[in-house]
Order: C-alpha cells, then structure tokens, then sequence
C-alpha cells in the first residue's frame, strides 16, 4: 500500500483520471471529495467488503444438496 | 473449449459465449471470464451458474430476480452501464447471486449487487443498488413457485 501524507486541500491523482481530495479534517474525521468517470464506481469500503463477502458466501455450496431436494 | 468445473467437471462452451467482467466480480477483480450453465437434466428451479472460466472452484448459482421478486427495480445510472458497450433494453440480463446456507430454508438473494449482462457485446459488472438489501430470503418463494409449476 502506497502511504501518503496529505494537507487540507491537497489531493492526489490517479491512474491520469481519478482524483481525491481532502476537503476538510476534523478530529478523526476526514471529508474526502472524490473525482472520477461517472462510470468509475467509488464505494465505501464497509459497503464493498459486505458484498465480497456475500459473493463469497454465494461460492459456499454447503446447502447444495439438500437444495436439489427442494427443487 | 472445454473448461474445468466444481459441479458439472468438464464442460464444452463456446468460446464466444464467455461474458466478460472488465471489473472483475466485486472483492474478486482477478475473475472476468465467466460462462452461464445449467443443468438440462434436471428441474432446477431457474436456477443457472456464473462459472469461472480462470478458477474452476468460482461459480456462483444464479437466478433472475423477477422469478422472485417480480416488482425488483432498482435505480440505476446510465453511465454505470457505459462500460457495457451499446445495448437496447432488452439486451440486458439481470441476474442475482444466489446463498445457499446448509440450512435451506435460510436462502437468499443478493438484491444490492445484481450482475448485469449485456447480451450483444458479452460484457458485464457487477452494481451496487440503494434500497434493497444483500440477503432476500426466497426459500418459501421458491417452494411456492414449485407448487404452482406443478
């Protein structure tokens, strides 16, 4: 992981499309203003993790046999 | 070719049926190549599986939401499906993933992060929706939609 220090205000760019921001520190919390292509998602990481961990729970077919019965 | 796979060992597919995840499958950007299978043989339910074609052990069983929701709509940017490539309307499948817990009458659906299929260009990504949740239960759907099939 690249590890950057960053001021109120300044921002880094990435990959020539992907701009990030921080807008404003308070305490603990920082306000990051994200640009980038309308078709680039941008998650919160807790939202992200949730569905990896769904996707790899779906890949779990523990139940699969007793599923053939339902159907 | 033929691939490699957990459930049906090796299966024969057109080449030019792969579908392409640019992005990969959300927490597994590594895995694009997928293809779609379901068992001929047996009843099941509509229920298919997103096979990788890189991991043999990756394949997610799969279900198109409306079987089980049918007022599924959920609110999405035109521009998240951009890197789609051009589609009309009815290109596009929908598909969500499938949970299947040892426990069966505790199966869900991912409603938040369908997998969307662009059925011209082959590609496809997997979004993130508002206002629907990771785990729908479906276990008594299921059973319902049995019974009336039957």
């Amino acid at each position: 992981m690249l590890a950057l220090s960053r001021k109120k205000n300044e921002a880094i760019v990435i990959n020539n499309n992907v701009e990030i921001t921080v807008l404003e520190v308070k305490g603990e919390q920082v306000k990051l203003g994200i640009s980038a292509p309308k078709e680039v998602p941008v998650y919160r990481k807790e939202v992200y993790v949730q569905i990896q961990e769904a996707n790899k729970a779906a890949n779990d077919i523990s139940g699969l046999e007793a599923l053939k019965g339902l159907l | 070719m033929i691939i490699n796979t957990r459930l049906f060992n090796e299966v024969t597919v057109d080449e030019d049926k792969t579908i392409v995840f640019d992005c990969g499958i959300i927490g597994f950007p590594e895995l694009q190549r997928f293809v779609l299978i379901h068992d001929e043989e047996k009843s099941d339910g509509g229920i298919r599986w997103l096979q990788s074609v890189e991991e043999p052990q990756f394949a997610l069983p799969v279900i198109d939401p409306l079987a089980v929701k049918p007022d599924y709509n959920p609110q999405v940017e035109d521009e998240m499906l951009k890197r789609l490539g051009k589609f009309e309307e009815d290109d596009l499948l929908v598909l969500t993933t499938i949970t299947v817990p040892s426990d069966i009458t505790k199966m869900t659906i991912n409603l938040k992060a369908p997998l969307v299929i662009n059925s011209t260009t082959r590609k496809a990504c997997q979004i993130i929706v508002e206002d629907y949740e990771i785990k729908f239960p479906i276990y008594e759907i299921l059973k319902k939609n049995k019974k009336e099939g039957e």
